[in-house]
C-alpha cells in the first residue's frame, strides 16, 4: 500500500471513531457548574433573572450555575428529550407539578425531602402549593411561581362604553353583547401557535361555573367531569363560540394567538380577555399607556359560584436530576430562587413575573412594583374564593386530552357531554393508576 | 521436465498470496471508506428504526421504563378513528401532489423548453420559493391569509370583499386545501427545474421530425417529451408518494394539524402522541405504519418496473 492510500485508510478510520465519539458525548457546560435551562417571556424578564438569581447566586458561593436559554413554549418538549437521553441539566423545569410528577414517577429526579428540611422549604411555601408538588409523599418538585386566571379590560375601552369589569354572568353577557353590536370582539380567545390557550379558558370558565367545591369533588373522585354542572360549563364556551362572543367565532379561534388578542385589548378591537397573570408584564409593553389595561377577578358564570374565584396555577416547578453530580449544589440554587421574599418580589417588581407561593404580606413589597401585581398578591391570600388550574392540578394525560380533544367542542365536532366522557375516562384511569395529584381541601 | 514442473508446482502456492494481498488490501481500503457511513447509518438510522419497533410494542412514555404490551398500540392503532382520519388526509394529500404540482412542473417545464429568451429568469423565478426556509414560507402565507390583514382585508378595502369572512386556515373545510396550496407554491418551481432538465437532454432531432410529420406542440408532448422524460417522471412521481406520507414541516407550523384534527397527516398525529401526550411507544407504532406504506411504495414501483421492463 503506497503512502497515499495509508493516509486515506488512516484518516477514513480516524474520522468513523471521531463520529462515534461525538455521538457518545453531549455538549454542556463545565462539569463543575450546576447546569439550568431557562425560557421567559421577554429578553428583559431573563436580564433581570440572570441578574438577580444568577449573577447573585454565582457571586456568593463556590457553587457557580450555568443558564442555557429555551423556546419558552418548547422547553417542556426538549427537557422531556434530554431526561430520556439522559443529557438533561442538573436542575429540571418543568410547566409546572403535574409535568413534574411524571419525572418523579420514572425515578428522573431526586426526593427533595431532605432539602425541604434543611432549607425549611415546608414552612416558606404556601402549604397547597407544597401539597401538590409531593409525588407519594415525597417532595419532588419545588413550585417557583404561582399566579391566577383573570380578566383583562381596556379601561379606556371600559370608560368611553360606560362598562364596568363584570362580577356575574349576567353582567358579563350585557356587555358581550353590547361590545358586538359594537363591532368589538368581546372577549378575546384562540389557540393558534400554542393549543394550550385551550386550557386557559375551560379552566376560567369551569372555575367560575363549576366553583371550586364541585371542581374539588371531581379532583378527588367524588363527582364526575360528566355531571351537568361540567356539561353546562362547557355549553357555555361553546355558546360564546356560536355567538361569535369569543375570539369572533369558531374559525377565528383557530388562527388567534395570545399575542393577537393582547394587541386587541391595546387597539381597543377587543373588549376583555381571560389569560393568567403571567400577561402582566405583555401587557404593559403591548399598550402605549402601560396603565392602559386593568384586571378583575372572574365573574361568577353560575349563580352558585361566589364571584371573584382565583383558580391558583403553578407555571413552573423546578427538580434536581437523577444523575446529578451537583445535587447539593442544585437544590442551594432552588433555595436562592425561592427562599427569600425581598428577593422574590424584587424579581416580580421589575418583571412582572409571578412570584413562587410564599407567605408574604403588603408591606413587603417593594415601593417600585405594579400596583396591579400588588393588588393581585394581596388579594389572593385575602379570599377563601380559591380553585384549581387545569395544568397543575390535573394529571397529565387527562390535561393532555382536555387541551387536544377541545378542539372539537370548538368546531361542534363533538358535544360538551362526549368531551367530558372522554375527560372523565382519562381521568378514571390515572386516578386508577394513583398518578392524580393531591388538590388542596376547598376553603370554606 | 521434473525440475521443470517441481519450481512450478512451488511457485503456485507462492504465487498465491502475492495476488491475496492486495485484493484483502483492497477490501480494507474499501470498507475504510465505508466504515464512517455504517457508523453513521447504524447511529442514526438502523438502530433508532430497531428502537422504534421494540418501542412500538411497549407502553412507554418517554421518560420511564417501558412495558411491553404485546400487539396494544397496533390494535388502538387499528381501530382509532384518530388514524384512520390522519390517513385519509395523507391519500388526499397524495393524490393532490401527485396532480397538481406534477402537472403545473411538467407544463410549465414544457413551455419552458420552447423559449430561448427570459429562460433562466423564469427558472430561477420559479426555484426561489424552493430554496426559501419553511417557516419562512408558512409565516409569510399566514400573514397573506389572515383575514384580519391579509389578502381578504386588502381585498377588501379595494372595494373586493368576496374574500372578507374566508378563514383559509381557521375553516376546517378550507384548511388542509390551504396548507397544500402552500406547500405546492414552494414545491412545483423545484419539479419544473428537475422536469426541464431532463427535457433538455432529448434529442431535438426526435422534434424536427414530429414537425416535418405535421405534429403540434401538444403531440410533441404526449409523443416525444413525456416518453423520453418517464424516468424522471416515474421517480419523481414514487418520491412524491413517500413524501406525501411523511410531509409534516407544513402542516405542524401553520396548524399544527388542526383546526380540530383536519389537518392532522400521520406524522403531526405521531409527534402529537410521542411529544404532546407523552405515548412514544404508541407513536414508534405509528411510525411503523408509515414505515410500511413507504416500503410497500417501493416495492411495488420496482414490481411495476419488472412487469412492464422499465428502463428506471
Amino acid at each position: 500500500m503506497n503512502r497515499k492510500k495509508r493516509a486515506l485508510v488512516l484518516t477514513g478510520m480516524l474520522a468513523a471513531a471521531a463520529m462515534t465519539l461525538v455521538g457518545c458525548t453531549g455538549g454542556g457546560s463545565s462539569s463543575s457548574d450546576v447546569s439550568y435551562w431557562g425560557a421567559f417571556y421577554a429578553p428583559t424578564t431573563e436580564d433581570a433573572f440572570q441578574e438577580i438569581f444568577i449573577d447573585g447566586f454565582n457571586g456568593e458561593g463556590d457553587a457557580k450555575v450555568d443558564m442555557q436559554v429555551k423556546e419558552l413554549t418548547t422547553i417542556g418538549q426538549l427537557t422531556d428529550t434530554a431526561v430520556a437521553a439522559g443529557q438533561a441539566p442538573d436542575v429540571i423545569y418543568s410547566n409546572g407539578p403535574s409535568a413534574a410528577s411524571d419525572l418523579a414517577r420514572a425515578d428522573r429526579t431526586l426526593s427533595l425531602d431532605d432539602y425541604s428540611k434543611k432549607y425549611d422549604w415546608e414552612a416558606k411555601l404556601l402549604p397547597w402549593a407544597y401539597e401538590l408538588s409531593k409525588v407519594n409523599d415525597s417532595l419532588m418538585s419545588v413550585p417557583t411561581g404561582y399566579g391566577s386566571m383573570v380578566l383583562y379590560y381596556n379601561k379606556a375601552v371600559f370608560d368611553e362604553n360606560g362598562w364596568t369589569p363584570p362580577t356575574t354572568l349576567a353582567e358579563f353577557e350585557t356587555i358581550a353583547a353590547d361590545a358586538k353590536a359594537k363591532g368589538i370582539v368581546p372577549l378575546g380567545g384562540g389557540n393558534s401557535g400554542y393549543q394550550g390557550m385551550s386550557e386557559w379558558l375551560v379552566t376560567a370558565v369551569l372555575n367560575a361555573a363549576v366553583g371550586p367545591d364541585k371542581l374539588y369533588d371531581a379532583l378527588t373522585g367524588k363527582a364526575s367531569f360528566t355531571d351537568p354542572e361540567f356539561v353546562e360549563a362547557i355549553d357555555l364556551i361553546k355558546g360564546w363560540i356560536d355567538d361569535g362572543w369569543l375570539a369572533g367565532g369558531a374559525e377565528s379561534y383557530f388562527t388567534t394567538d395570545d399575542t393577537a388578542n393582547i394587541t386587541g385589548l391595546a387597539n381597543g378591537s377587543t373588549a376583555m380577555y381571560i389569560s393568567g397573570t403571567w400577561a402582566f408584564n405583555s401587557l404593559s409593553q403591548e399598550f402605549e399607556d402601560p396603565d392602559g389595561w386593568d384586571w378583575a377577578p372572574l365573574p361568577s358564570l353560575n349563580d352558585s359560584v361566589a364571584p371573584g374565584v382565583f383558580p391558583l396555577a403553578i407555571g413552573t416547578a423546578l427538580s434536581v436530576n437523577a444523575k446529578t453530580e451537583h445535587a447539593d449544589d442544585s437544590a442551594a440554587f432552588i433555595d436562592y430562587l425561592i427562599g427569600d421574599v425581598d428577593r422574590s418580589l424584587k424579581y416580580t417588581a421589575r418583571t412582572g413575573e409571578n412570584p413562587p407561593p410564599l407567605a408574604f404580606t403588603a408591606d413587603q413589597f417593594p415601593a417600585d412594583i405594579d400596583s396591579r401585581t400588588a393588588r393581585l398578591y394581596s388579594d389572593i391570600p385575602a379570599t377563601t374564593n380559591v380553585g384549581y388550574a387545569t395544568w397543575s392540578f390535573f394529571p397529565p394525560k387527562t390535561d393532555a386530552y382536555l387541551i387536544s380533544e377541545f378542539d372539537k367542542v370548538v368546531t361542534g365536532d363533538v358535544s360538551s357531554a362526549q368531551y367530558l366522557e372522554g375527560l372523565q375516562k382519562s381521568f378514571d384511569e390515572e386516578f386508577a393508576a394513583g398518578t392524580t395529584l393531591t388538590p388542596f381541601a376547598p376553603t370554606k | 521436465m521434473t525440475s521443470t514442473t517441481l519450481p512450478a508446482r512451488r511457485d503456485a502456492p507462492a504465487s498465491r498470496p502475492r495476488r491475496r494481498r492486495p485484493r484483502t488490501k483492497q477490501h480494507l481500503i474499501a470498507w475504510a471508506f465505508v466504515a464512517p457511513l455504517l457508523v453513521v447509518n447504524v447511529l442514526v438510522i438502523t438502530g433508532p428504526g430497531l428502537a422504534s419497533v421494540y418501542y412500538s410494542f411497549t407502553d412507554w412514555n418517554g421518560i420511564g421504563q417501558p412495558n411491553f404490551i404485546g400487539l396494544a398500540n397496533y390494535a388502538e392503532m387499528l381501530s382509532s378513528g384518530a388514524v384512520l382520519n390522519a390517513f385519509v388526509h395523507n391519500i388526499v394529500w397524495t393524490i393532490f401532489f401527485l396532480v397538481v404540482p406534477m402537472a403545473m412542473g411538467l407544463v410549465g417545464a414544457f413551455l419552458l423548453s420552447r423559449i430561448r429568451r427570459g429562460q433562466v429568469l423564469f427558472r430561477v423565478l420559479f426555484f426561489i420559493p424552493y430554496v426559501l426556509a419553511t417557516v419562512v414560507s408558512a409565516a409569510i402565507w399566514r400573514q397573506i391569509l389572515d383575514p384580519r390583514g391579509g389578502i381578504g382585508a386588502t381585498l377588501a378595502d379595494l372595494g373586493l370583499p368576496f374574500l372578507t369572512d374566508v378563514n383559509f386556515l381557521g375553516n376546517p373545510s378550507l384548511a388542509l386545501g390551504s396548507v397544500a396550496f402552500i406547500n405546492n407554491w414552494q414545491w412545483w418551481g423545484f419539479l419544473l427545474v428537475i422536469f426541464l432538465a431532463a427535457m433538455q437532454s432529448v434529442d431535438p432531432a426526435l422534434y424536427e421530425a414530429a414537425r416535418l410529420d405535421g405534429a403540434g406542440p401538444v403531440r410533441e408532448f404526449w409523443n416525444i417529451t413525456l416518453p423520453s422524460i418517464r424516468p424522471t417522471f416515474v421517480f419523481l412521481s414514487l418520491m412524491t408518494v413517500i413524501w406525501s406520507f411523511l410531509v409534516f414541516d407544513y402542516i405542524y407550523v401553520l396548524t399544527k394539524g388542526g383546526p380540530a384534527g383536519s389537518t392532522d397527516v400521520l406524522s403531526t398525529l405521531l409527534y402529537r402522541e410521542a411529544f404532546e401526550n407523552q405515548r412514544q411507544g404508541y407513536a414508534s407504532a405509528v411510525a411503523m405504519l408509515l414505515s410500511v406504506i413507504s416500503a410497500a411504495t417501493v416495492i411495488g414501483y420496482f414490481a411495476l418496473r419488472r412487469r412492464l421492463k422499465w428502463d428506471v
